[in-house]
């Protein structure tokens, strides 16, 4: 029979964690479809009432994001431009029912290749911090989620918070999510660009990252590189090429074959890339 | 569940719980499982049967409720994650404000054709009308995607939730 425990506060959650054995409950969308056809055995910890884990808030210049923070919290609430490709995402994570419920830290735990929240927080050079009764950690998200379904977090670790650098958090982003339909549907790849411009209408900073296309979703950083310095107009992205693509390795699967996939990838990075550059060959639906 | 005074150790947590639950402004006392979804007590124990179970992993929307307010999917919430807050199910709906204005729409407008879909689709309606994203049918639409119609009756749908919107809108 499972147990089931409701603390209120991270210090009672990370105690009862470093007794072993409890699987971590959040907003709870992708827990029960995880336990397929047979009951659910998994003893419950479940972290939805500790208010402290949950909202968006300033750190030292940082923003914070609560690890409870719901997609729907992520929607709504007021953040720089550079954020857009984040809250594109929260608006596509499942159905507005998935993002009142589903959190932005169970999105990176559940570790899924698609997961709709990767790209954008890569983009953003997001950190996941992470407490337990030995001390509080912080790893880059590139290093938190490891591969399908496996991350970094060790099973006494609670992830606290979703942390985004100063100095990430500027410039333009977007976000292109290409699926069978808009809603409701597992990503067949996306996209999410952030760009940094200077006076002269240059790309001096651009973070560019792709999902569902490998087991992880990856920063495309020869293509960084090759873009910083040109003007951030609808010419730059002619020197996308598909040496650019080389550290994606896509899958085929019900959704998309893998030459699709790659192909559909270079098609939405250009499209994030228009759309971030504010020109308007962006404009058009992926999916 | 616990009370204050209960220490976090593993010993205390429990298999058996005693949940009390508001659904449609009444009070339920009931004892169940850790493991037991939202969508199976009102149905199972409560005899709420308006609810449906679709898909029952969160794909269809059919055992859309609010909780507070926010509407979630009963089949992927524990009963247990719903203590401490309103529920409100299609049941519910008749005496809400905004949820029996759209009751009536799906009337009107002919919303729906075997009718399983319909009670999350009236639930959703109300919600997206008072989250305010019922401004125009392409956001009906985006507002309410976690619905599916098999029927595929979804323009009489969005003509419901577009007229129901608008009698909110003139009140």
């Amino acid at each position: 029979m499972p147990r089931y425990a409701r603390p209120s506060t991270p210090d009672e959650a990370i105690a009862l964690l470093a007794e072993g054995g409890w699987t971590i409950l959040a907003g709870g969308t992708d827990f029960y479809p995880a336990q397929g056809a047979r009951p659910i055995r998994d003893d419950i910890l479940d972290i939805g009432a500790i208010e402290a884990l949950r909202g968006i808030r300033e750190d030292k210049g940082d923003i914070v994001i609560g690890a409870a923070t719901s997609w729907t919290e992520i929607v709504r609430a007021r953040l720089p431009m550079a954020f857009d490709a984040l809250k594109a995402a929260a608006r596509e994570v499942g159905s507005v029912q998935i993002q009142n419920t589903g959190t932005i830290a169970g999105n990176l735990c559940n570790a899924s290749p698609a997961a709709d929240g990767v790209p954008a927080l890569l983009v953003l050079d997001a950190e996941v911090e992470l407490a337990s009764t030995r001390g509080i950690r912080r790893l880059p998200l590139r290093d938190f989620v490891l591969g399908n379904r496996r991350t970094a977090r060790a099973a006494d670790e609670l992830v606290t918070a979703i942390r985004v650098p100063t100095a990430s958090a500027a410039g333009r982003s977007s976000f292109f999510k290409l699926g069978a339909r808009r809603y409701l549907v597992i990503s067949i790849a996306m996209a999410a660009v952030r760009v940094e411009t200077d006076l002269q209408g240059r790309i001096a900073r651009c973070a560019i990252a792709v999902g569902a296309c490998s087991a992880v979703a990856r920063r495309l950083e020869r293509l960084e590189a090759d873009l910083v310095g040109r003007p951030a107009d609808a010419a730059a992205l002619g020197v996308i090429g598909e040496r650019h693509f080389d550290g994606l390795a896509p899958i085929d699967d019900v959704r998309a074959s893998a030459v699709y996939r790659m192909e559909a990838a270079r098609e939405i990075v250009g499209r994030a890339l228009a759309d971030a550059f504010g020109t308007t060959a962006g404009q058009g639906v992926a999916a | 569940m616990r009370s204050a005074d209960t220490p976090f150790v593993r010993s205390a947590a429990r298999t058996d719980l005693d949940l009390h639950l508001r659904v449609n402004g009444r009070s339920h006392r009931i004892r169940a499982e850790a493991r037991e979804t939202l969508l199976d007590v009102l149905r199972e124990r409560l005899g709420l049967f308006g609810t449906k179970k679709g898909c029952d992993h969160g794909q269809c929307g059919a055992c859309t409720v609010l909780v507070d307010g926010r509407r979630v999917l009963s089949c992927l919430t524990l009963a247990a994650q719903a203590e401490h807050g309103a529920v409100t199910t299609v049941e519910g709906m008749v005496e809400h404000p905004v949820g029996r204005l759209v009751q009536a729409a799906f009337v009107a407008e002919d919303g729906l054709q075997c009718g399983y879909c319909t009670p999350g689709q009236i639930v959703s309606a109300t919600a997206c009308i008072l989250e305010g994203a019922a401004t125009s049918d392409e956001a009906i639409r985006e507002a309410m995607s976690g619905n599916l119609c098999r029927c595929g009756a979804y323009p009489n749908i969005v003509a419901a939730v577009r007229s129901a919107a608008a009698v909110v809108e003139r009140r």
